[in-house]
């Protein structure tokens, strides 16, 4: 284990996490019991108070989650310095077993939590409160998948070895590969990009019709279609290098940090589309979030395509 | 527009020294009417305001406030309610006397965001109705007890409140700031707003624009 | 949802703040100290790490010293010739070099004797040899570094500088200039001089060498032609750059390891300080909350005007504490804290810590700070926040 001073800063947010998450759980789980909006007990007045506090544990977890997420692939970033073979964060994650998962967790976790705290705000608009039951029985859930990210996280810190030589980037993401990213170099590079065009224009029809699930199916396709086409396509522009497709390469200061814009874009457009489908209510909102999810995803589809632009601009070619 | 049902308040339900504050009351209140409720100590009329206020529950009845049930009410609702319907002058005025006059007038509107435009104009309306503009930067505590209770006034009616409710407003005040505060109560009628004042100050017995005086003893209405 | 900033609220926390100075006072005082010593000891460390991976990377990749019943001899000259027949070496040098004790000043200065014609092991010593005009025939000059002039001006050595050789006599030799290398670390206490004067001053045999640097052609190969030597030369010990490289690092990890040991447990401390702190209510206090809430305010309203307050302190702190440690360690060099860490300082002349702008450090000192201070006040607010109000009408 490398108990680098970053690697103690994220384990002491992460203990802080669990204390707090283990309360709004046992909250969590008296609350959807208990709860009873038309009842006058005590015991009714006493989760009212409870629910505040569990509320805010809760967006407390996420607000700092997020800025730390970005400081954990930093985190990554530097430690590819150490290790042997990584380039970046990409060798990090692939250094252990848990990497992955580890990864996806985090990022599943953070829409979750975004999507905990819609249904939040709009639950706490009513007098009737009536989304509480269900908000603190969906948290009862997310609590297990944010105990599993923090295992993972306790896992794989305490199993990279530095001394053991990993992979770099360059050999992960290519198509000679033998992980299961290495399917998506075989498909035809017209037929992705045509693909990932197409699917921001399918979002931007859907807004124009308001068919909200079939806004919500093609957000989530979005997730994969801009992060295929982002390693495949976009990425190489952006290393101006054709044999270099690694995501998370472009975090670096190398290359002005641009791959946290690139993925906040993508974040932002995404989770207020996926949500359209799940807030019922307050229609004003819903247009909102149409909105929101449409600017971000169309700012998103902007920012990747100028780099190939800008370098056909320069250099008359292709890569 | 206020109906108070049946209702019963106890404290300390489950303690030995339970106290039966108010036993089934029942009582209508018009828009617009100034209604005195008066009664000795430990009578039970500030009860009576604060359930009205929604600051307490009654152990069994209901509180119905323009069609709404607002003893049922969850806390952040109560406080919504409150903001938006009931100016309450406290007996001890309840200002933070560390703050200036307009931070405490201005003190309601603080959670809302409004802007800065919105909130001044709010603010020379009540200071000016109720005369204290002039000292509107001068710390609370080093304010007369008069002037103390107009700011207390101006902050209740900052939000244009259509209830005022007033718990011994003349406890601390002398005659001739009493009499002061019966012309802010003529103002306030006036303005068409419902007024209910708990006291009992015999001053505020017999005055030509209340419309109804309530008798409470041991907490029932007896006249 | 309006994203606009509230003013009133902000300005209703800071005069909460101020209203509790005490208190406020105390813990704002403490935070800053905390963020001060951790940021400090950051830069610090961050500034000798750069200082130390360029000493490392100027180091030799391999180092070959005689053993004799453990401890170092001078080498002969002439294994130098054999090494350089091995396979995959590129270059070897001879080098003389060693510590003469200045007992004037009481310090250490590191001397190193180089010859015009030969390859230079080091690029500073290039520049150095090329830069000097060296008078023909005089080999007797020294070029030191700016340290080394200070401490010689400072004992009225001005052109030239007496050393004492073994058996007593004094060796006369005259300054022919300074020069500035690429580390403080280097250039402090250097001096260079011709490698007759040195055998001269130590009284060395002509034929024998300090030790013997290997350049080799392919980095990766270091290790393999570092255990043939050992295999041709028995009687040596052969170190190689990364040998050292891993060695100043240990010592270096658990330096600021036991720090940020030291800062958990402190931390820890300070947050349940905090949490006792907000936890205690004056009557005064609950009174206040029960006027906001009798007012209209909600518990969410109370909640955000404790949290502005507690990120309001936080951040005041995590800014001011990160000044404060910008302005100690990168103006006045860090005193007491740099003996600590570079812990060789009283022997040889101090150095100044070169500044290195690491925006991940100040994240790094900002989530050990804000977030667990702002953590630690949520349970006190929340109770706060969901008093019940009608205590005000009482
Ligand atoms: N929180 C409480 N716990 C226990 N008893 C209470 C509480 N609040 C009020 N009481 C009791 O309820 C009764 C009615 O109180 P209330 O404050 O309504 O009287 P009041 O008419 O306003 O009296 P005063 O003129 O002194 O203000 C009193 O006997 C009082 O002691
Ligand atoms: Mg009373």
């Amino acid at each position: 284990m490398i108990l680098s001073p970053e690697i103690l800063a994220i384990l002491i947010l992460d203990f802080i996490f669990i204390f707090f998450a283990i309360i709004a759980f046992i909250l969590s789980i008296k609350i959807f019991l208990g709860w009873d909006a038309n009842s006058t007990t005590k015991k009714q007045y006493r989760l009212e108070k409870q629910s505040f506090l569990t509320a805010i544990i809760i967006k407390y977890i996420f607000i700092v989650k997020v800025p730390l997420f970005l400081f954990f692939i930093f985190t990554l970033d530097k430690m590819s310095n150490v290790i042997i073979g990584a380039m970046c964060a990409a060798g990090v994650v692939d250094a252990t077993p848990y990497g992955i998962y580890l990864f996806i967790f985090k990022i599943m976790n953070l829409y979750f939590f975004g999507y905990w705290l819609v249904i939040h705000n709009e639950d706490i608009k009513y007098e009737t409160q009536p989304y509480t039951r269900l908000k603190f029985g969906i948290f009862i859930g997310i609590f297990f998948l944010f105990i599993v990210e923090l295992i993972l996280e306790w896992l794989m810190f305490s199993s990279i070895n530095i001394d053991k030589m990993v992979s770099c980037c360059g050999t992960l993401y290519s198509s000679s590969s033998t992980s299961s990213i290495s399917i998506i170099f075989h498909i035809n590079k017209t037929l992705l990009l045509s693909i990932f065009y197409g699917n921001f224009l399918f979002i931007y029809i859907f807004y124009l019709l308001r068919k909200k699930y079939l806004f919500v199916i093609a957000n989530i396709l979005f997730i994969l279609t801009a992060i295929s086409s982002l390693i495949v396509f976009f990425g190489t522009y952006i290393y101006e290098l054709p044999t270099h497709h690694c995501p998370f390469c472009f975090l670096q200061s190398d290359y002005y940090y641009v791959g946290y814009l690139i993925y906040t874009l993508l974040f932002i457009g995404t989770f207020y589309g996926i949500i359209t489908g799940f807030v019922e209510k307050s229609k004003g909102n819903k247009i909102e979030n149409y909105k929101i999810s449409v600017i971000f995803n169309f700012l998103y589809v902007i920012l990747v395509s100028l780099y190939p632009i800008i370098f056909y601009i320069k250099n008359g070619v292709w890569l | 527009m206020i109906e108070l049902k049946n209702i019963t308040k106890i404290y300390g339900i489950n303690t030995n020294n339970k106290v039966i504050a108010l036993e089934d009351i029942n009582l209508k209140i018009k828009e617009g009417e100034l209604v005195v409720l008066r009664g000795a100590s430990g009578s039970g009329k500030s009860t009576i305001l604060s359930l009205i206020a929604a600051l307490s529950k009654p152990s069994s009845g209901e509180v119905i406030v323009d069609n709404k049930r607002i003893s049922k009410l969850q806390d952040n609702f109560a406080s919504i309610y409150r903001r938006d319907n009931i100016g309450f002058v406290f007996q001890k005025y309840n200002l933070i006397s560390t703050l200036s006059v307009k931070e405490n007038i201005i003190l309601p509107l603080v959670p809302l965001n409004l802007d800065v435009k919105d909130v001044e104009d709010k603010l020379s309306v009540v200071t000016k109705r109720f005369n204290i503009a002039h000292k509107e930067n001068t710390i609370v505590r080093n304010l007369s007890g008069g002037e103390q209770q107009r700011v207390a006034i101006a902050r209740a009616n900052i939000n244009n409140p259509k209830i005022i409710l007033a718990d011994e407003p003349t406890a601390n005040l002398d005659e001739k700031l009493s009499l002061n505060f019966i012309d802010i109560l003529k103002e306030l009628k006036k303005l068409n707003k419902t007024i209910i004042i708990a006291t009992h100050d015999p001053l505020f017995f017999g005055l030509d624009f209340v419309d109804r005086e309530l008798k409470i003893h041991n907490g029932k209405i007896i006249s | 949802m309006k994203n606009k900033i509230n003013i009133y609220l902000i300005e209703y926390a800071i005069n909460s703040i101020l209203r509790q100075k005490a208190k406020n006072f105390f813990i704002v005082f403490v935070f800053i100290l905390l963020i001060f010593l951790l940021t400090s000891i950051f830069f610090i460390t961050n500034s000798i790490k750069y200082e130390l991976e360029t000493t490392v990377d100027s180091l030799p990749q391999i180092i070959v010293q005689k053993i004799k019943a453990g401890r170092q001899y001078d080498i002969d000259e002439n294994v130098v010739d054999q090494l350089i027949k091995i396979e995959g070496v590129k270059d070897v040098v001879s080098r003389v070099w060693g510590y003469y004790y200045f007992a004037n000043a009481g310090v250490n200065f590191s001397i190193v004797g180089l010859n015009e014609y030969e390859n230079q092991y080091k690029n500073s010593f290039k520049k150095i040899i090329q830069n000097v005009e060296l008078e023909k025939g005089n080999t007797s000059f020294m070029v030191m570094g700016q340290g080394v002039q200070k401490v010689l001006n400072e004992n009225y050595y001005d052109k030239y500088f007496n050393f004492i050789r073994p058996n007593g006599t004094l060796k006369k030799v005259n300054f022919a200039g300074t020069f500035d290398a690429d580390t403080e670390l280097e250039s402090n206490d250097v001096i260079v001089v011709s490698k007759d004067t040195f055998r001269d001053i130590f009284d060395m045999d002509e034929n024998k060498a300090t030790d013997i640097v290997v350049k080799v052609s392919n980095p990766k190969e270091i290790s393999m032609i570092a255990s043939k030597i050992k295999l041709i030369y028995p009687d040596t010990r052969v170190i190689t750059s990364d040998d050292l490289k891993v060695s100043y690092q240990n010592i270096f990890d658990y330096k600021s390891g036991v720090f940020l040991a030291i800062f958990i447990i402190s931390l820890f401390t300070f947050f349940i300080i905090i949490y006792d702190k907000s936890s205690g209510l004056t009557s005064e206090e609950k009174r206040e909350i029960g006027i906001l809430k009798a007012i209209g305010w909600k518990i969410d309203d109370v909640l955000k005007e404790k949290f502005y307050e507690s990120f309001i302190i936080s951040s005041f702190s995590y800014i001011f504490g990160v000044g404060l440690s910008f302005i100690y360690v990168y103006i006045f060099h860090a005193p007491l804290l740099q003996n600590i860490f570079t812990g060789y300082s009283q022997l040889k002349t101090s150095f100044e810590l070169p500044f290195i702008f690491d925006i991940q450090t100040l994240f790094l000192v900002f989530f050990l700070s804000v977030p667990s201070y702002i953590g630690a006040t949520i349970i006190p607010s929340w109770r706060i926040a969901t008093l019940e109000a009608d205590e005000v009408i009482r």
